[in-house]
């Protein structure tokens, strides 16, 4: 065992599927892009590695670094950004909804967060993205580990999601998501740099997340 | 967190259910009657219906009751990953200090369902007649584990052809003694025995 042995546990274990923190409730406007005949079993892969590029690396990669590397003030500040960002008033609740889950695991499991962390989920803007960042810190891992987790952990639900909903099966999928690791990679190596905001318009997942599906079974 | 945290689960869909919802409209009024400030978190496999069906039902302020999604797996949100639910306890306990009860309603699974001790203090499965007098012979962990076992709709018995008496002995047979208490939610019988069970073993008042 070398000294990095147990940071690499660490994240294979907040990567993983049985890691309470809610997010097996999300589809990411899965469900909705399926129920509109935008992804089939076909291109699920596709839709998955489109989400990684856009919503994860322009919107959430950035989110979670600004909230894995600043205290106090001002990651209270970085959560009222992120709030800010998030004009889609269905993604902004379901992202609070997150977060409550996420903040809820970490009273649970005893993870000390930042005050700032705290004192924004207290003020109602306790979004996920930037609390996980603040969680993955409050574990140990360092920003590079807690991005690969995060974006695994995002490409990994997506494909649970598709299991659930009988649209791929859990070999393919697996499959999949192994073709999807240098992608992976490759975005969660690439460290936001000072003064980097979040953005992102993802015109087919956004609307797939706020259209009223009859009989969901996901969040979003 | 000072509130007791009691989850009802029991198999069933939202079509045809064993009386999950039922029983909880049923307790609300007895537990109203008793002093104990209560409130609901429903967990509903699709939709909000079942939290919409006890706002609509006027006995409880409709901001009393919470509905969580199940993310097609009612068995994870009570059991696996808790934290949805831990979150809207947590909430509820928030917004309402005092609060002595959080019931927690899982969506219909089946006889494997059972809540996680992380998430409940107490659980109760419910079960009832017209699902088969084999049920408990069936075993599984939600008739064998659960702190109490419900059977519910015991009127339509004859009309199903199961022979109660035998069903209610097989019951407490397996279940090696620990409770069991039949009711017709939807009429009242056996409620007040449910309520003051909880407040025996649970509540302490």
């Amino acid at each position: 065992m070398n000294q990095s042995t147990p940071s690499v546990i660490r994240a294979m274990q907040l990567a993983d599927s049985g890691f309470p923190s809610g997010v097996f409730a999300f589809s990411w406007g899965l469900e909705g892009a399926l129920a509109d005949n935008q992804v089939s079993r076909q291109s699920l892969g596709d839709w998955i590695a489109t989400e990684l590029r856009s919503r994860w690396y322009r919107f959430d990669r950035v989110a979670l670094a600004g909230g894995y590397q600043r205290r106090d003030t001002a990651l209270g500040y970085w959560f009222e950004t992120i709030d800010t960002l998030m004009p889609l008033e269905q993604l902004r609740r379901h992202s609070l909804q997150a977060g409550d889950a996420l903040f809820a695991s970490a009273r649970a499991l005893r993870i000390g967060l930042d005050d700032g962390a705290l004192l924004a989920h207290q003020n109602g803007i306790g979004h996920f993205a930037p609390a996980h960042g603040a969680f993955m810190r409050g574990c140990g891992l360092d920003l590079s580990g807690a991005l690969a987790a995060s974006a695994y952990g995002m490409a990994r639900g997506a494909f649970s999601t598709a299991v659930r909903l009988g649209v791929s099966g859990a070999i393919t999928t697996q499959r999949d998501l192994l073709a999807l690791a240098p992608l992976i990679a490759e975005l969660a190596s690439d460290l936001p740099k000072d003064g980097d905001l979040p953005s992102g318009f993802m015109p087919l997942s956004d609307v797939a997340l706020m259209r009223p599906v009859s009989g969901r079974l996901f969040i979003n | 967190m000072t509130a007791a945290r009691v989850g009802i689960g029991g198999p069933g869909g939202s079509a045809v259910g064993s009386g999950k919802t039922a029983l909880i409209e049923a307790m609300l009024q007895e537990l109203a009657d008793a002093g104990i400030d209560t409130a609901v978190i429903t967990n509903d496999l699709v939709t909000d219906e079942d939290a919409e069906r006890l706002r609509r039902g006027g006995k409880l302020p409709p901001d009393r009751v919470r509905a969580v999604q199940a993310g097609a797996c009612p068995h994870t949100v009570i059991r696996e990953d808790p934290t949805l639910n831990m979150a809207a306890a947590d909430r509820l306990e928030a917004d309402f200090p005092g609060l002595d009860l959080i019931l927690i309603e899982s969506g219909g699974d089946n006889l494997a369902s059972t809540f996680s001790p992380d998430l409940v203090d107490f659980w109760m499965f419910v079960i009832d007649v017209a699902g088969g007098d084999d049920i408990p012979r069936k075993k599984g962990p939600g008739i064998l584990q659960a702190n109490l076992l419900i059977i519910n709709k015991v009127d339509l018995a004859p009309h199903v052809g199961v022979d109660f008496p035998k069903m209610l002995a097989e019951a407490r047979m397996v279940r090696s003694g620990a409770p069991v208490l039949p009711t017709i939610c939807r009429k009242g019988d056996g409620v007040a025995d449910v309520v003051a069970h909880l407040r025996r073993e649970v509540l302490f008042k």
